[in-house]
């Protein structure tokens, strides 16, 4: 098996520095390191391996082993595995050296299990805040176990600002957000800018903090979560149901039947269909070409009606619950979603030819947003922008789920790695989601859709999933826990690193060329800001608004 | 090549048919499966409090005045109409209805309360048989959510020993 001998390399090289192993099924691998050698461990594995960074996990397990936990989850996308190298920490001295500065794609998550664990990343490169607002007191870690979900530290303080870094030398500063005509959500990016010229931009983003994960830890149950991480995002939220409920599954053995594992494919398909052709209105919208915007918009509605016919809503499915789906695709469901598809692809194909072909769309996306292959494995870009450089991944050949595993598609990869190319692979990405609900509508033979749950699940059992959301892959991590909920339930959505990717993407380009920049990574901020205590929201966003409109108003003035 | 493609875009548009809907100066009636305003019927609920321990969203409570009279009542606020809680009822008391038109400045427009006279049995979570091990019942026996200011009470600290009161309205029997 492929896990035993990268476990055999591992140990030769490490010796005891592994410290026992599990693989536990073909396609998941839990290691523990020594802590010491977590930093060498993970460089070897990210460089010499060629492994893929997911995501850093911290974790409170003092109520239980007495530990704290750190995992660094990696892909080994070639060989279809997902692993998490684990460490454990002593409950009164929590550091972990930093693996950031051998790989750059943990920079944000370290700094965020420092923020809300509180396990400090030892030689982190860049320790600032990430996720708590500026006014939170230091020393409170909302996601340990300690802190109860609803609690607000006394000297909470609202009216702190965050502090911003100096900019470099020669260069003006042009804040861009929270809120701007082309952000659905509120982020600020503050840009230094030389002439037109972008040289560079700092990032504040966790504006609409929602404390989703410490509420599904404390709160809800196994049942209740689908329907809380659905609500993730508005866009690709069944992704983030079924990668939810999938990671459940695969910690505690279940296996859905063969008819929910295509219902589910059907529905994500679904979602990344409405989820591409919105995509390719609002690019168009973003350049000011508003009338494929209308046109897009045009041909994705019948699919969000179809949606709504199968799971009783257009956009909220409510689909999976842990072992199953719940809704059922009948026949006369079918035939219709068949003639939609039918005239779905006729009608995108007009659009695919005229576009393909339009030098107004091309002469302001060809060259913009770069991001090579390289930026790509340093920061670890997901989806559409890493496969437009080129770089082959889809977590649904990859890591295959649901039943991907038993249609055909191809995998659509450009290599500019500009913004064009990231227009083609979605406009291509279209046909193929086609292919695959036509092929499982095919394939679905009659059956259950939900497997009966007759025990409860054991706790401590880790589990993994990746789904491929339309924006790139979507991990969740869950640890199971007592009281029928999870221990620890990690969400990473594509954009927690495509955003990362951003500075560099729109390093040296033209201030003219921000929003297209960074609207083709397709940004979906709620879905990396899911974290923190629910009250604080109204607050925190107060705080922004108000420094940043005076800032406005002020730079207004003076001219 | 340019040109042409513009002309291409132009047929796209001109061609186009409409999915803009005439509502609301035309009805536009929900299909089949739509999950709206979930209807509580009070003649079929044998006030099991399965739907109030399974609902995501915690819109549903449960108040015991006594040993007979159980008090079920439905918040209508946050409400996000996943129909879980008519996935569990074991007596179809609940229907998902094609309700959206649901703004109101009043909740208790949409606030249902159900006064239920239970027969005895109160330690087995009223007899809720849940589908799944996930849906069993996470409270048995009394409950006493707080009607007032409409709060689920997660755990009250007199029948869970030793286990901290998670929410901020700590219950006592005696
Ligand atoms: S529809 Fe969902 S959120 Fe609303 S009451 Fe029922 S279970 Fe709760
Ligand atoms: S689940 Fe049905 S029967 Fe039980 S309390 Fe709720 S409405 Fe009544």
């Amino acid at each position: 098996m492929k896990a035993r001998e990268k476990e055999r390399t591992l140990r030769e090289r490490f010796g005891a520095a592994i410290r026992r192993t599990d693989v536990t099924s073909p396609g998941r691998w839990c290691l523990y390191v020594a802590p010491e050698a977590i930093r060498e461990v993970c460089r070897f594995v990210f460089r010499e391996m060629d492994a893929r960074y997911v995501i850093s996990v911290g974790m409170d397990d003092r109520p239980y082993s007495g530990r704290f936990l750190v995992s660094h989850n990696f892909a080994f996308d070639r060989d279809g595995i997902l692993a998490a190298f684990l460490a454990e920490l002593p409950p009164d001295r929590p550091e972990i050296p930093s693996i950031a500065g051998e790989v750059p794609a943990a920079g944000w998550a370290e700094r965020e299990f420092r923020d809300l664990v509180g396990i400090e990343p030892k030689g982190h490169p860049y320790p600032k805040r990430l996720v708590l607002p500026d006014g939170w007191p230091d020393g409170v870690h909302p996601l340990r176990k300690d802190h109860a979900w609803n609690e607000v530290p006394e000297d909470w303080d609202d009216e702190v600002t965050f502090r911003f870094d100096d900019p470099p030398e020669g260069c003006t500063v042009v804040p861009f957000g929270p809120f701007h005509p082309t952000l659905d959500e509120p982020a600020h990016f503050r840009l230094y800018v030389e002439g037109e010229t972008v040289r560079g931009c700092e990032y504040r983003g966790f504006m609409v903090h929602r404390g989703i994960e410490k509420l599904a830890e404390s709160v809800m149950s196994y049942n209740d979560i689908p329907m809380l991480a659905e609500r993730i995002c508005g866009i690709c939220g069944c992704v983030h149901n079924v990668a939810y409920a999938q990671a459940v599954e695969s910690a505690a053995g279940i296996q859905p039947p063969p008819r929910a594992e295509y219902i589910r494919t059907v529905m994500l398909e679904l979602e990344r269909l409405h989820s591409h052709l919105l995509w390719v209105g609002l690019a168009c919208h973003i350049l000011g070409f508003d009338t494929l915007f209308m046109q897009a918009f045009r041909i994705r509605e019948p699919l969000m009606w179809i949606a709504e016919k199968i799971s009783g809503n257009r956009k909220t499915y409510s689909l999976c619950l842990v072992g199953g789906v719940r809704w059922e695709i009948t026949p006369p469901l079918a035939a219709e979603l068949r003639g939609i598809l039918d005239r779905l692809e006729k009608e995108w194909n007009e659009v695919a030819q005229a576009v393909g072909r339009d030098r107004n769309i091309q002469r302001r996306t060809r060259g913009v947003g770069m991001a090579d292959a390289r930026l790509v494995k340093e920061l670890g870009l997901l989806g559409p922008v890493a496969r437009a450089a080129g770089v082959d991944i889809d977590c649904r050949r990859d890591h295959p789920y649901a039943a991907y595993d038993r249609v055909e598609f191809d995998v659509v990869v450009e290599l500019d790695g500009d913004v064009w190319s990231r227009v083609l692979v979605r406009v291509r990405e279209v046909f193929e989601s086609i292919r695959i609900i036509r092929q499982c509508l095919e394939k679905m033979e009659p059956g259950p859709i939900q497997t009966p749950i007759d025990e409860e699940l054991l706790p401590g059992r880790i589990g993994l999933s990746s789904v491929e959301a339309p924006r790139g892959e979507s991990h969740h991590f869950v640890v199971t826990g007592e009281n029928n909920r999870p221990r620890r339930w990690r969400v990473r959505a594509p954009t927690y690193q495509n955003l990362q990717g951003v500075p560099a993407m729109i390093r040296d380009q033209t201030l003219a060329d921000m929003t297209i920049a960074l609207g083709s990574i397709d940004p979906c901020f709620s879905c990396t800001d899911r974290l923190e205590t629910v009250d604080l929201r109204t607050g925190l966003v107060k705080v922004w608004s108000q420094a940043e409109l005076e800032q406005l108003v002020r730079a207004r003035k003076s001219h | 090549m340019s040109l042409l493609s513009k002309v291409k875009e132009a047929w796209v548009g001109l061609r186009a048919g409409r999915v803009t809907l005439a509502y609301p100066a035309a009805p536009a009636p929900a299909p089949e499966r739509f999950r709206g305003r979930p209807i509580f019927d009070a003649a079929k609920c044998i006030g099991c409090a399965g739907c109030a321990n399974n609902c995501p969203a915690r819109e549903i409570l449960v108040y015991d005045v006594c040993q007979e009279i159980r008090i079920l009542k439905y918040l209508g606020r946050r409400c996000t109409y996943c129909g879980r809680c008519a996935d569990v009822c074991p007596e179809n008391a609940i229907t998902m209805s094609r309700e959206f038109e649901t703004a109101t400045p009043r909740i208790g427009d949409l606030q249902q309360r159900i006064e239920l006279f239970m027969s005895t049995c109160q330690r087995c979570g009223r007899c809720f048989d849940p589908p799944s091990k996930l849906d069993e019942l996470k409270l048995r026996g009394y409950r006493f959510d707080d009607l007032e200011n409409e709060r689920w009470i997660f755990r009250s600290s007199a029948y869970l020993e030793g286990q901290p009161v998670v929410d901020d309205v700590p219950l006592e029997m005696d």
